[in-house]
């Protein structure tokens, strides 16, 4: 099995759900990656992105600012309390959507560290 | 002629109500419609939340894991004092919504005084509580004025006392009764055995392995889930049942516009009648009075 189911719910609603290769989320003890056949594990997320990799190659990013993830073998379940796709067709819908995602992690976190990490990520992804 | 004023005064009467049933459908449309919207978004958040707990149940009770608040998780088959939550509308006219509702509340009432478990009723919307307050059973605790405009935070007020009631051992069992909304015309009552978590026989997913917690060093991380899982189910009730109420009202003023519409034709036709007839009497009159003069 090489293949990961991804889905992320928000309380506004489904924001991702699809088959990925692989995953990386900001756990609250440390960002991880999750590989098909992973351990079952359940972890409080903390304000970040979400880096996930397409079954065509592509990354896809998602802000969340809190949550959980529920990792087991096969799939991957993160109920986040807030989240934001970054992407788009635009370039002015990029960066709206880079702002948006900036803005949620700024005002749920308040970890200096986590914050700047999450920014750095966020516009190191901007300029790729 | 007083027959006619009369049937007069019933037309315009008739044609008033139905004035107020056709705008207060119009104006459940277009609440239905934010409520509807807000209640679907939710579901997939609902749903997924109840997955997980019940997989981390299934899990728990599985592996038998110690350790961990297992209150939550474990089944009681004899449970001895079971909270019932049921969420009405604060307001009438939408036809048997709220009645579905309160009929399933005594009906569970009824089966676990058969069983001897102590019931407590904690209400939200005015129409259940003041059914209640009517028949004389005490609630537990009320909440008026929710029902028609709910938030998290309120969820979170109505469901954190029955937590921790769950939690120091007053009560066994959690459930939510609310009547949710299926489609536009019709709706469906839900009953949710929030806690014991209940899970199914066998979890659907190929994961055998044992679940790991991070972090691990507390158990923060399935309490903060647990209390999502709570008051998130709390608030999908809150706002499914909005949705319901409605589409139950679009529902009952569709109706009640119809019927004011068919009175309003039935009582034209006596009053042409009526009409018609003081014409005749009066011509037989005037005709008979001008024979007579003759």
């Amino acid at each position: 099995m090489d293949i990961l189911k991804l889905e992320i719910v928000t309380p506004e609603g489904q924001i991702f759900s699809d088959d990925i290769k692989n995953v990386t989320l900001p756990g609250a003890e440390g960002e991880f990656g999750v590989y098909p056949g992973h351990a079952s594990l359940v972890s409080l997320l903390q304000a970040g992105v979400i880096d996930i990799e397409l079954t065509t190659g592509k990354h896809e990013i998602v802000a969340v600012n809190w949550g959980h993830a529920k990792v087991d073998e096969s799939s991957v379940t993160v109920l986040a309390d807030g989240a934001v796709a970054i992407g788009g067709d635009s370039e002015s819908a990029i960066a709206s959507s880079l702002n948006s995602a900036k803005k949620l992690i700024e005002s749920m976190s308040d970890s200096d560290v986590a914050i700047a990490t999450a920014r750095a990520k966020i516009e190191s992804i901007a300029r790729g | 002629m007083s027959n006619l004023k009369e049937i007069k005064r019933k037309i315009k009467s008739v044609e008033n109500t139905r004035k107020t049933t056709k705008a207060m459908k119009l104006v459940s449309t277009a609440k239905l419609n934010r409520a509807k919207l807000a209640a679907q978004q939710s579901k997939v958040y609902a749903q997924k939340i109840n997955e997980v707990l019940s997989e981390i149940a299934y899990k728990i009770n599985q592996y038998k894991i110690g350790g961990i608040e297992s209150r939550f998780f474990d089944e009681i088959t004899t449970p001895k004092k079971v909270d019932i939550i049921f969420v009405t509308a604060d307001k009438g006219l939408c036809g048997g919504f709220n009645i579905q509702t309160i009929k399933e509340v005594n009906r569970l009432m009824d089966d676990y005084k058969d069983k001897k478990v102590k019931v407590r009723l904690r209400g939200v919307g005015k129409k259940g509580i003041a059914f209640f307050k009517f028949q004389d059973i005490e609630l537990h605790s009320s909440y008026a004025g929710v029902s028609s405009a709910p938030t998290y935070e309120k969820a979170q007020e109505i469901i954190s006392e029955a937590i921790e009631d769950f939690k120091s051992g007053v009560t066994d069992k959690i459930i939510l009764v609310h009547n949710g909304y299926l489609n536009m015309i019709s709706q469906e009552l839900k009953v949710n055995n929030i806690v014991p978590v209940s899970f199914p026989e066998h979890v659907e997913s190929d994961s055998k392995s044992l679940m790991e917690l991070e972090p691990e060093e507390d158990e923060t991380i399935l309490e903060s889930l647990i209390k999502k899982y709570f008051e998130y189910n709390m608030y999908y009730s809150l706002i499914d049942s909005l949705a319901a109420e409605h589409s139950a009202r679009m529902q009952a003023m569709e109706n009640a516009t119809n019927n004011a519409t068919e009175r309003v034709e039935m009582l034209t036709l006596a009053y042409n009648k009526a009409r018609q007839e003081s014409i005749t009497t009066e011509l037989i009159e005037i005709i008979s009075g001008v024979e007579s003069m003759k």
